[in-house]
């Protein structure tokens, strides 16, 4: 083969040879010296491409880089650490790779491939696969496959995304949030900590900066494009996030119960009666939005009668008389 | 389940990334079974591979390399054979760390999979858990999915499946009156939190999935299960359903309607969609529509746009 490549290399060479050159080294290489001798710049510095312009695209690369997690060193001047000019570039391999002690057992990895399998269609299941694929490139024999489950978890809210990369960045971001029975979506503005998918429905848990306080907002009622704002915030907060977001779901549900009659034999006298308790006139059912629980008991139609609390009731009897309306009927 | 979206060269750069280790820990591997591992096709496999062939190290007299300091291959096994062996490699040899987003990935995953009856142990978990934080290039963001209640029937039905006997139970679908099922266990879907059993129905003699949620009375028999073999149907597809609906909602309600638009055609026409899909019978969208609270309209045939509106108003009786 000759080692004289074309000189319009593809922009996934160029990053791939820049990664290795940046490995190899143990010092450090000058931009000048990437310039001019990693395979993609080279050529088109031997075209006369503008320093300038070589200098952009190196600087994108890196960025690129970074965000797939090659971790890019720059050793700067020990006179003057502010003068990059004679910065020097490298990958330590210690923070690239891997670490060589990190082992999987045969049984760690039959669970993580069924872990890896449950986002159906998202681009949580390119990552996931993405992952599986580095563990297994360790070359670890794996045990039989877990057969007989099939785990999925939906990911159908557009502002997922954005979300998580706030989060990981520690960035504040805002967004247009519909509550139900208002009429216009207003501008919240937060630092996300967590996302968590609680009764099968995406929440984000964050402080509003608005509130100074702890709130957590459903994904489906972000109307609008997630923005993530300039403004960062101290990753440390995100410490013990979970649990608070998790403890602070669980108490609206305990503080939030309905009191339900149920037709015996009917699909809600199926569903509900595994989440509720009996109670002197039916079951009592615990539930964290009142809203949401107003949409799958109104689904429910004649099969389920709402007792208490008022609220609730007022909530089925309305979306009742909406779906009446609709379908032409007189109420 | 493989997705061929369109990569970019960012994507293609950390593939190729994680292909070096890959192949080297392989020895020797078939341009069929990597492009399955990398979800590409073998086309692709192969021009990654061709690709990888112009990656070396930088030049000592910053101009040439020299052959041994690129990578190579063994470009007659490719050829010939379609196979794949690396004969000279010049660096990128040990998997790259986890992206904070595959580490999240996999976290997440591992959550549902714990509520799983007897799928790893505690130790197991929280072994994974540190080594993924261990593994990532930087912090993942916290994600996470919250257990649901695994009940007595989850647990039996995990207990038949390991056994590999079949399951007996009463079975209640919605607006049908309950019926007794045996049934060989094939496999558990879960799905937004419900759990679904999958298996082949001594009565229906077909496969069919049944919704945990309306099973009771569920009791291990002593019978072997016989058709384990059978192709399973997709997710959800039922098998008799004839009637042509037409519903009409707001766009922006799609993504909360999901999996009932899965097998829908759908058009948008200012900022209202029509989705036409097959259902078992009339009564199937009436719950959907009443859930939606007027939001969605079922426009035919007639008897379905009737139940919908039957229902509503047998609901409300219960308040007047």
């Amino acid at each position: 083969m000759s080692a004289n490549a074309p000189v319009k290399n593809p922009p996934e060479e160029r990053l791939v040879n820049l990664v290795v050159a940046l490995m190899a080294t143990e010092q450090g290489l000058t931009k000048d010296t990437i310039l001019t001798s990693v395979s993609g710049y080279r050529e088109q510095s031997d075209a006369g491409a503008s320093k300038d312009a070589l200098e952009k695209m190196f600087e994108r690369d890196k960025e690129s880089l970074r965000g797939l997690g090659v971790p890019i060193e720059t050793i700067g001047d020990w006179a003057d650490p502010d003068d990059l000019r004679e910065a020097r570039y490298r990958v330590p391999t210690a923070e690239y790779a891997l670490p060589a002690d990190i082992e999987f057992t045969p049984a760690e990895v039959a669970l993580l491939n069924l872990a890896g399998g449950v986002w159906s269609e998202s681009s949580m299941s390119d990552d996931a696969r993405s992952g599986l694929r580095k563990i297994r490139a360790l070359g670890i024999p794996v045990d039989e496959p877990i057969i007989g489950y099939s785990p999925r978890i939906s990911l159908r809210d557009p502002a997922f995304a954005g979300l998580q990369q706030a989060i990981e960045q520690s960035r504040v971001v805002t967004f247009p949030y519909l509550k139900p029975g208002e009429d216009a979506p207003r501008i919240r503005r937060i630092q996300p900590l967590t996302l968590v998918d609680y009764e099968s429905r995406w929440h984000v848990f964050g402080i509003d900066l608005a509130a100074a306080a702890d709130r957590t907002f459903l994904l489906s009622r972000i109307v609008g494009a997630v923005e993530i704002t300039r403004d960062s915030f101290d990753p440390a907060l995100r410490e013990g996030a979970g649990d608070r977001a998790m403890a602070g779901l669980d108490d609206v549900a305990a503080r939030h119960s309905a009191l339900l009659e149920v037709n015996p034999g009917t699909e809600a006298a199926l569903r509900l009666g595994r989440r509720g308790v009996p109670a002197e006139q039916g079951i009592r059912v615990s539930y964290v939005d009142v809203h949401v629980f107003a949409d799958e008991l109104a689904s429910y139609g004649p099969e389920v009668r709402v007792v208490d609390p008022p609220e609730l009731t007022a909530e089925v009897i309305a979306r009742l008389e909406a779906t009446l309306a609709r379908h032409g009927g007189v109420s | 389940m493989t997705r061929r979206r369109p990569l970019l060269a960012t994507d293609r750069a950390a593939l190729m990334l994680q292909l070096v280790p890959y192949l080297i820990g392989k020895g020797e591997v078939s341009i069929a079974e990597a492009a399955d591992e990398f979800d590409v096709t073998a086309d692709q496999m192969r021009a990654m591979v061709e690709k990888l062939t112009v990656i070396g190290l930088p030049g000592d007299g910053g101009y040439w390399q020299m052959s041994n300091d690129l990578f190579d291959i063994d470009w007659d096994l490719l050829d010939q054979r379609d196979i794949i062996v690396i004969t000279n490699s010049v660096g990128l040899e040990r998997s790259p760390k986890l992206t904070a987003r595959e580490a999240a990935a996999l976290l997440a995953g591992l959550q549902l999979a714990r509520t799983i009856p007897g799928v790893g142990d505690t130790d197991l978990f929280a072994g994974l858990l540190a080594k993924l934080a261990r593994g990532a290039s930087s912090t993942p963001a916290e994600v996470i999915v919250a257990p649901g209640p695994v009940d007595t029937v989850r647990d039996a039905v995990a207990d038949a499946l390991r056994k590999s006997v079949a399951v007996s139970f009463t079975y209640k679908a919605p607006d049908a009156a309950p019926t007794t099922r045996t049934v060989d266990p094939v496999k558990v879907l879960i799905a937004n939190g419900q759990w679904y059993l999958q298996g082949w129905c001594h009565l229906r003699e077909a496969m069919r999935t049944f919704h945990l949620d309306r099973v009771s009375d569920l009791v291990l028999t002593g019978i072997p299960i016989s058709h384990a073999g059978e192709s399973a149907p997709g997710w959800f597809e039922s098998g008799d359903s004839d009637m042509i609906t037409r519903i009409r909602f707001p766009e922006a309600l799609a993504p909360l309607l999901g999996d009932y638009l899965d097998r829908a055609s759908l058009e948008t026409e200012a900022g209202v969609t029509t989705a036409t899909m097959r259902v078992a019978d009339e009564f199937s969208l009436r719950r959907l529509a009443a859930r939606r609270g007027g939001e969605v309209e079922i426009v035919e045939p007639a008897g379905a746009r009737q139940a919908a509106a039957d229902w509503a108003a047998a609901g409300l009786a219960q308040y007047r």
